[in-house]
């Protein structure tokens, strides 16, 4: 039945001479990390849905399933979308199933955007048709132990992380940006879910003098070890700060009260800051019947960041070369830069004024960040838009 | 002397006849034609029907292997999971410097049945849930120490080599068709050394701890000795399953091989039968056909925009189909979809007479 649906809304493209484009993602709607998962293909399909017929001579299929966070689904749904689809780009989610599918997308030559920040995804080898929305999870660590140094030199520092390849993505780089930065880090632990009581962790912390937790994990046990710090009065001896996927109205939702004063390295704009993406934002909530809450939640604007940035990529390679395949695709989004840079409202931009750009060997989108506060029940800007450049000289040797 | 082809029961008259393979000609038959239709099924489906295939091939490998340690020894075992990640990171490792796929696989296998003997040692001293502490400790071990190694990428991916057979190089288009026919060779093989396990007196030890290790030590059995074996060897099936896997996914990483999978594998086996042949395959056809058809019925679902007071239907169908299966299975059929095939098997068997 499906077969012969897509065939005749094909058959319908060719006849009013319109390429039929599938934006596929695949990723946790329900399963392990779905309160990420959910939000995030939401985002990705309601933007698909507003720009449908937005290309002159291209018709969009948008198609989002889910994987429950398993690899082999993953997989499966990756392969049925290159044989039945014909896929010119494909949106993916999770950082092992992605880093498990780096050579077969080199193989294949399909411009992949993973919702994973894992800086190994563009890394050599098999990492050249990965291209990552925003900064990478590395970047956004050594970003906030960049604050930290601004804040007070020779902090004493620990790093919590998830107890997965996500969480340990930024130990290695983040253990080199300290030294560089004067900074020591005294402990590194790994936290996952169901952390419900962390009082052998923070006092840990605290007899080894721990003035700054820097997190690389999801809210959920960060929202944990936020209320346990406050319950044991620590408030005031250590400061909490997050990556991207630690932060949002979900940790504060979470935390309550705890969550005042903790500190997210972010590359989106926020709800209340009025810019088009967000405005969109708002609008596609409402207008597909979201939950409400979706209308604040980064997660939402991240996976709309993403379809932008695909739907944008196509559009690009309908205009340049009048067809749409996953080679004129690439060609598009490595061409994306300079004049040429994307700009779609949604993520900060860098001093350059730069939103969102790729080349051949640069291959992160929204390279610029914010550090933001939680105050009064909401995350405040507190840094201008920068980009970390001791990043590059860790980790690339730049 | 009874024509043996139109035999409709098992009308066994020796010790010799009662431990063969096949009761009946028909049944070799019908299991020569079934082979034969699963050595050209591939050619009528898409390759991700195949990739369906595959997996539950491979998972067949590691429900029969723990179908060794819980269905025949009943040893408790909820670290399948981590004797396949002992096989792909095996297998991981010794790929990538040359070794051709036929001999990785034995050797993850042989590793990981290293690995079961060792787990296995505490079976000696305690059992029932005490047992399934100790192999979910195992689990637990495991994914800490693969988390901390540099040599196994601390979890993320290790990437397998591109296999090939006298010359026949697995490719994208040809991926999972050569694996589905190393995975059914594979399987074939290790299927029938399970089915003739319990026609030797290491395998009728296995039931006989089981059923009363003190009774089975006084028939002059080793408890102990029995024990190790079913452990090395049901870790030995599991390492088989995780080379395989590796090679199949194309990289290992620690998330394919992590406690809930252990738990999917037992499952497998339960809604299968415990301690069946037959069990090890239909458990993890079953879930796995029921997986993917959730999958399609969520979406359609979802194209329906349907939803109850809005809870999203289509999202939450598959995980609660998933619970529902295994609930239902250990209230009202326990014996799982073997004792269907039983009963089906033994009505056209003995057909046209009732019994």
């Amino acid at each position: 039945m499906k077969k012969v649906l897509v065939g005749l809304m094909a058959a319908l493209g060719l006849a009013l001479g319109q390429q039929q484009v599938t934006l596929f993602w695949s990723g946790a709607i329900t399963g392990p990390t779905s309160e990420t998962g959910a939000p995030y293909g939401a985002g990705i399909e309601d933007y698909c849905r507003h720009m449908v017929r937005s290309i002159p001579g291209v018709v969009l299929n948008c198609v989002v399933r889910d994987d429950r966070y398993d690899n082999a689904t993953t997989q499966r749904l990756f392969e049925e979308a290159v044989d039945r689809f014909k896929i010119p780009i494909y949106l993916g989610y999770s950082t092992g199933g992605m880093l498990q599918m780096k050579a077969l997308v080199q193989e294949l030559k399909i411009v992949t955007m993973p919702a994973s920040n894992h800086v190994g995804l563009i890394d050599p080898p098999n990492g050249d048709y990965f291209f990552i929305p925003v900064s990478t999870y590395s970047e956004q660590v050594v970003a906030l132990l960049e604050y930290v140094a601004k804040q007070k030199k020779g902090a004493k520092v620990a790093l919590v992380v998830h107890p997965s390849p996500f969480g340990r993505a930024p130990v290695e780089d983040a253990r080199k940006a300290a030294q560089r930065l004067g900074l020591q880090i005294v402990d590194v632990q790994e936290v996952g879910g169901g952390n419900l009581d962390n009082t052998a962790l923070l006092r840990r912390f605290e007899a080894a003098g721990v003035e700054f937790v820097v997190h690389q994990n999801v809210a959920g046990p960060v929202a944990n070890i936020l209320k346990d710090t406050r319950r044991l009065g620590l408030s005031g001896k250590m400061r909490h700060l997050g990556a991207v996927y630690t932060g949002g109205v979900d940790l504060i939702s979470l935390a309550g009260e705890a969550a005042e004063g903790f500190l997210w390295a972010s590359p989106y704009y926020t709800p209340q800051e009025d810019t088009p993406g967000i405005r969109l934002q708002k609008e596609l909530v409402s207008r597909f019947g979201r939950p409400a809450s979706y209308a604040e939640n980064h997660n939402y604007t991240a996976g709309m960041l993403a379809a932008a940035i695909a739907v944008e990529a196509i559009k690009r390679a309908q205009e340049r070369f009048k067809r749409v395949t996953n080679e004129t695709v690439y060609q598009a989004i490595v061409g994306m830069n300079g004049p040429n840079a994307f700009r779609p409202g949604l993520a900060v931009s860098t001093k350059q004024g730069i939103e969102v750009d790729f080349t051949k060997s640069e291959r992160t989108g929204a390279e610029g960040l914010r550090i933001l506060e939680v105050k009064g029940g909401r995350f405040v800007p507190i840094t201008e838009p920068f980009t970390s450049l001791l990043f590059r000289q860790v980790h690339y040797g730049q | 002397m009874r024509n043996p082809w139109a035999q409709t029961g098992n009308y066994r008259t020796s010790y010799r006849q009662d431990t063969s393979i096949f009761a009946t000609h028909r049944e070799l038959v019908s299991l020569l034609l079934f082979l034969g239709f699963l050595l050209v099924l591939p050619q009528f489906l898409s390759r991700t029907q195949v990739f369906i295939l595959d997996l539950i091939l491979v998972y067949s490998v590691a429900v029969l292997g723990l179908n060794i340690t819980t269905g025949y020894a009943g040893l408790i075992n909820i670290g399948q999971a981590a004797f396949m990640g002992v096989g792909a990171y095996t297998a991981a490792l010794l790929a990538p410097q040359g070794l051709p796929f036929w001999l990785v696989i034995p050797l993850g296998g042989l590793v990981a049945a290293f690995f079961g003997f060792l787990v296995g040692i505490p079976s000696l001293r305690v059992k029932h849930l005490y047992l399934a502490m100790a192999t979910l400790a195992f689990q637990v071990v495991f994914e800490w120490a693969v988390g901390h190694m540099p040599l196994l990428k601390q979890g993320g991916a290790m990437d397998m080599p591109r296999a090939s057979f006298f010359g026949y190089e697995a490719g994208f288009r040809n991926h999972f068709h050569f694996w589905y026919y190393a995975s059914l060779f594979t399987l074939v093989l290790l299927a029938l050394f399970f089915r003739n396990l319990l026609r030797t007196r290491y395998g009728r030890a296995l039931v006989a701890v089981r059923d009363n290790d003190r009774a089975a030590d006084a028939m002059g059995m080793d408890p102990g000795r029995t024990k190790l074996f079913a452990f090395a060897l049901g870790a030995f099936y599991a390492g088989v399953a995780g080379v395989l896997y590796a090679y199949l996914s194309r990289a290992v990483v620690i998330e394919d091989y992590v406690f809930a999978h252990s738990v999917k594998y037992l499952a497998m086996a339960i809604v299968g039968g415990l301690g069946t042949l037959v069990g090890s395959f239909l458990g993890p056809l079953f879930l796995v056909l029921l997986d993917v058809n959730m999958e399609s019925l969520s979406n359609l679902i979802k194209a329906l925009g349907f939803s109850v007071a809005g809870v999203d239907v289509a999202s939450a169908l598959r995980p609660l189909a998933f619970g529902l299966i295994i609930v239902l299975f250990l209230m009202f059929e326990p014996r799982g979809l073997y004792n269907w095939w039983r009963l089906v098997r033994s009505y056209f068997r003995t057909w046209p007479f009732k019994y």
